[in-house]
């Protein structure tokens, strides 16, 4: 798998307490994922702390490892595995679980917890998906967390990151996505119907 | 121009501020805008699971932590239960028992030790209890105390008459000895129209009231923290989602789409 280079390039123009929105297709939404955190590890030397609402964290973590990219220093918020019986027994000590991507509370929490811990000074937040979490949540809730995460992780001098696949995406959603980001990295896929 | 001298001499006269006892619990500070006023007496009420006895627990250790006596008396567990339950957190360490900064009493010793051994306690009983209570405050020189939890203590008081007046001159008598304390209290229920202690009576005597209970969000359970009263301080009276973590309790404030108690 060849990671996107101009995702590496765009990155270099991002500042810390940025707020990146990452489009991406339904087919290419991990292929972005790997593409945005390779760089951020390898190239900027950051931790950070991935969430997991689309897959397990244990499935992500051997793809990215398999693909080249190092996540031990990455800490895993797992918001699907507890759903699923013996979904958390696995040999990896860098996930955390939330028993549900209802739990939007509990996600930020951990997360902060988990960004207390890093022994890296500069740090990143990557949020795959808020489709996933629409999934779940009501519309007003997920645009109102949204507006609470960005702030939060901007106040902190984190960098984060909200993948979204747009054309699957609630408006209100997506349009606050648009207001609240400072940045966009754009590889959504254009559905011609 | 007298009225405009008046004013003038108001607006730079500096606000009086209680001084404050930093409770260190992440959140807790910023919610009583600077810390809980110093020997003010809070009732700590929640429901089962709802995080009270880590809570007040960490309020100890961050007492000890800056070189404070701090006293916790267990009712409801022993206190070797309760301390092999507390060493899971990283924030909670030994020494600090080992080197006499967080004493722990049971309170069936105490009462045996008092020779309390009715099933349900007289004025001249409750009476003893607060003198040996502090007694112990002014002996070992605590500054910050926790009692877990009164409601099983007021079990043994007959009346809501003696109840009051066992957390009146128990209030009093800690504040006068500069003893910032939590009283934890178990209730049923957290919701809108819940009482905030078992008895009904807690809640009007005592300086605080923080509520900690459960959000039912579709079968999953979501602790909260909520200040409804604090004297001498102005705070905020919003719920907080909480969290409790290997380092102790986090706070954020809950989504206002997502807040509906059961």
């Amino acid at each position: 798998m060849e990671l996107d280079q101009r995702i590496a390039e765009q990155l270099t123009e991002i500042t810390l307490n940025s707020s990146m929105q990452i489009r991406c297709g339904s087919s290419n939404s991990f292929l972005v994922s790997a593409s945005v955190i390779e760089p951020l590890i390898n190239e900027f030397q950051m931790g950070g702390v991935y969430i997991c609402a689309s897959r397990p964290a244990p499935e992500l973590i051997a793809t990215f490892t398999e693909i080249g990219v190092p996540v031990g220093g990455v800490q895993f918020i797992d918001c699907v595995s507890s759903a699923l019986l013996g979904g958390t027994e696995n040999q990896y000590t860098n996930i955390s679980y939330v028993d549900s991507p209802i739990m939007l509370e509990s996600i930020l929490l951990k997360t902060l917890y988990r960004l207390r811990q890093m022994p890296t000074e500069q740090n990143f937040v990557i949020l795959d998906s808020v489709n996933a979490l629409a999934i779940y949540n009501e519309e007003r809730m997920l645009a109102e967390y949204l507006h609470t995460f960005i702030n939060t992780f901007r106040a902190r001098n984190i960098l984060s990151g909200i993948v979204t696949v747009p054309d699957q995406t609630p408006p209100s959603v997506l349009a606050n996505l648009d207001l609240y980001c400072t940045d966009l990295i754009d590889r959504g896929q254009v559905v011609i119907s | 121009m007298a009225m405009v001298a008046k004013l003038i001499a108001m607006l730079g006269t500096p606000q009086y501020t209680r001084d404050r006892c930093i409770t260190g619990i992440h959140g807790l500070d910023e919610i009583t805008r600077g810390g809980i006023p110093y020997g003010a007496t809070v009732l700590v009420g929640g429901t089962c699971g709802s995080g009270k006895t880590t809570l007040t627990m960490e309020f100890l250790v961050h007492g000890a932590q800056m070189g404070e006596a701090c006293a916790y008396f267990a009712a409801t567990e022993p206190s070797v239960k309760l301390l092999e339950n507390i060493r899971q957190y990283t924030f909670f360490d030994m020494e600090m028992v080992d080197k006499g900064l967080i004493n722990v009493f049971d309170m069936d010793v105490l009462y045996s030790w008092l020779g309390l051994t009715k099933a349900t306690f007289d004025r001249d009983d409750i009476n003893s209890l607060v003198k040996a209570i502090t007694d112990i405050v002014n002996t070992i020189g605590v500054t910050r105390l926790v009692i877990d939890s009164v409601t099983t203590l007021c079990y043994k008081i007959p009346n809501d008459q003696l109840i009051r007046d066992f957390l009146f001159t128990l209030g009093k008598t800690l504040a006068t000895q500069g003893c910032t304390s939590f009283l934890v209290a178990e209730i049923t229920s957290a919701g809108a129209k819940a009482h905030w202690s078992s008895f009904g009576v807690e809640e009007a005597i005592l300086d605080g009231i923080m509520v900690m209970g459960d959000i039912d969000r579709m079968g999953h359970l979501l602790r909260f923290l909520q200040v409804v009263k604090m004297r001498g301080t102005d705070h905020s009276r919003a719920k907080y989602a909480l969290e409790l973590t290997p380092m102790g309790v986090m706070m954020t404030p809950m989504l206002k789409w997502g807040v509906d108690a059961t």
